[in-house]
């Protein structure tokens, strides 16, 4: 520790005092997918961005002792802050899809309420990745069709098929732009984590 | 809220990231998951004069509650940087660490907390 002796209270101040509870819950998808529209259109800060590094294991070779000034890459990802109530405040974190950040996925769903998984239908198979990481885990998660403008209407069932989604797996279509249909699909997602939650507590 | 809220600009950092934690970019033992909440204690607002730039605008960030991954995007250091200052803050009775309250550390939260987020996120 590099701090000089301290005098004085460690009474917390009212802030510290309370009892405040994070929670999380991830966006994920292919590039491009909307993303970061949508964690814009939910957060009550400006969407952030953050940089994560990416750890030896990820990047296969640790050469940083040979590099003393460049430990670590790092990449970005976008992040946003609901406040829910006075104890409660959620993150929304945009994660990278490619398979190369897996590492930083494991990290994020740890502890996390759930996922949305934001799927351009003329890209679907960009979102393949990100449901089969989801079932792998258990963690709850919802697919969220982002329509883009001038896009075609696919029917619920040829969505569900052309993705092999878990019957129970909630399906909307959405509109990552809008924050009632960004809120909503929200909703959809936690409803569903609770009823996997309560199910779960009953056996 | 704007960069000057902490008292700084971007561009303004004085000296490297990862020379304000000595180099290191990992804390000892648990790493606090990137949504951990902080907030500043009396003893940190009593000594704010006293602490090092990054280090006070950290306490002035966490006035309110505030969580490791807004502290590294304010100060545009990588999220591994924060933690450590975070870490080193709170050891020193600083700040106060608000962990996720999971079922078992890995799963994600009780029936009683998704309840109230779900009540919390249709109220809106």
């Amino acid at each position: 520790m590099d701090f000089a002796p301290v005098r004085g209270s460690r009474r917390p101040t009212p802030a510290a005092k309370r009892t405040l509870i994070p929670l999380k819950i991830l966006v994920a998808g292919g590039f491009g997918v909307g993303k970061t529209t949508f964690v814009g259109s939910l957060s009550e800060i400006p969407p952030l961005s953050t940089e994560q590094e990416m750890t030896s294991l990820s990047v296969g070779v640790d050469d940083s002792a040979a590099v003393p000034d460049k430990t670590t890459t790092t990449v970005a990802m976008d992040f946003g802050r609901i406040t829910v109530d006075d104890q409660l405040i959620l993150y929304l974190f945009g994660a990278p899809g490619q398979n190369r950040f897996w590492f930083m996925w494991d990290e994020l769903a740890r502890g996390a309420v759930g996922a949305v998984v934001l799927v351009d239908m003329r890209r679907a198979d960009d979102c393949f990745a990100a449901i089969d990481y989801f079932e792998d885990r258990r963690l709850p998660f919802a697919v969220a069709v982002n329509q883009f403008p001038g896009g075609p209407a696919y029917p619920e069932d040829a969505v569900r098929e052309a993705l092999a989604l878990p019957p129970d797996c909630p399906l909307v279509r959405m509109d990552a732009r809008e924050i009632r249909s960004s809120l909503d699909t929200l909703v959809i997602l936690v409803e569903h984590a609770l009823a996997r939650s309560a199910h779960a507590g009953a056996h | 809220m704007t960069d000057d809220d902490y008292g700084w600009r971007q561009g303004d950092r004085l000296v490297p990231a990862y020379a304000f934690t000595q180099g290191r970019t990992r804390t000892e033992g648990q790493e606090l998951p990137l949504e951990a909440l902080v907030t500043a204690t009396e003893l940190a607002v009593q000594n704010l004069p006293t602490l090092q730039v990054e280090r006070g605008a950290i306490v002035r960030m966490s006035m309110r509650p505030t969580s490791v991954v807004e502290i590294g995007a304010a100060l545009h250091v990588p999220a591994g940087v924060a933690r450590v200052l975070v870490s080193d803050l709170a050891s020193a009775g600083f700040l106060a660490v608000h962990l996720p309250q999971t079922t078992d550390g890995v799963g994600g939260p009780g029936q009683e907390i998704l309840g109230r987020l779900l009540d919390g996120l249709r109220a809106r």
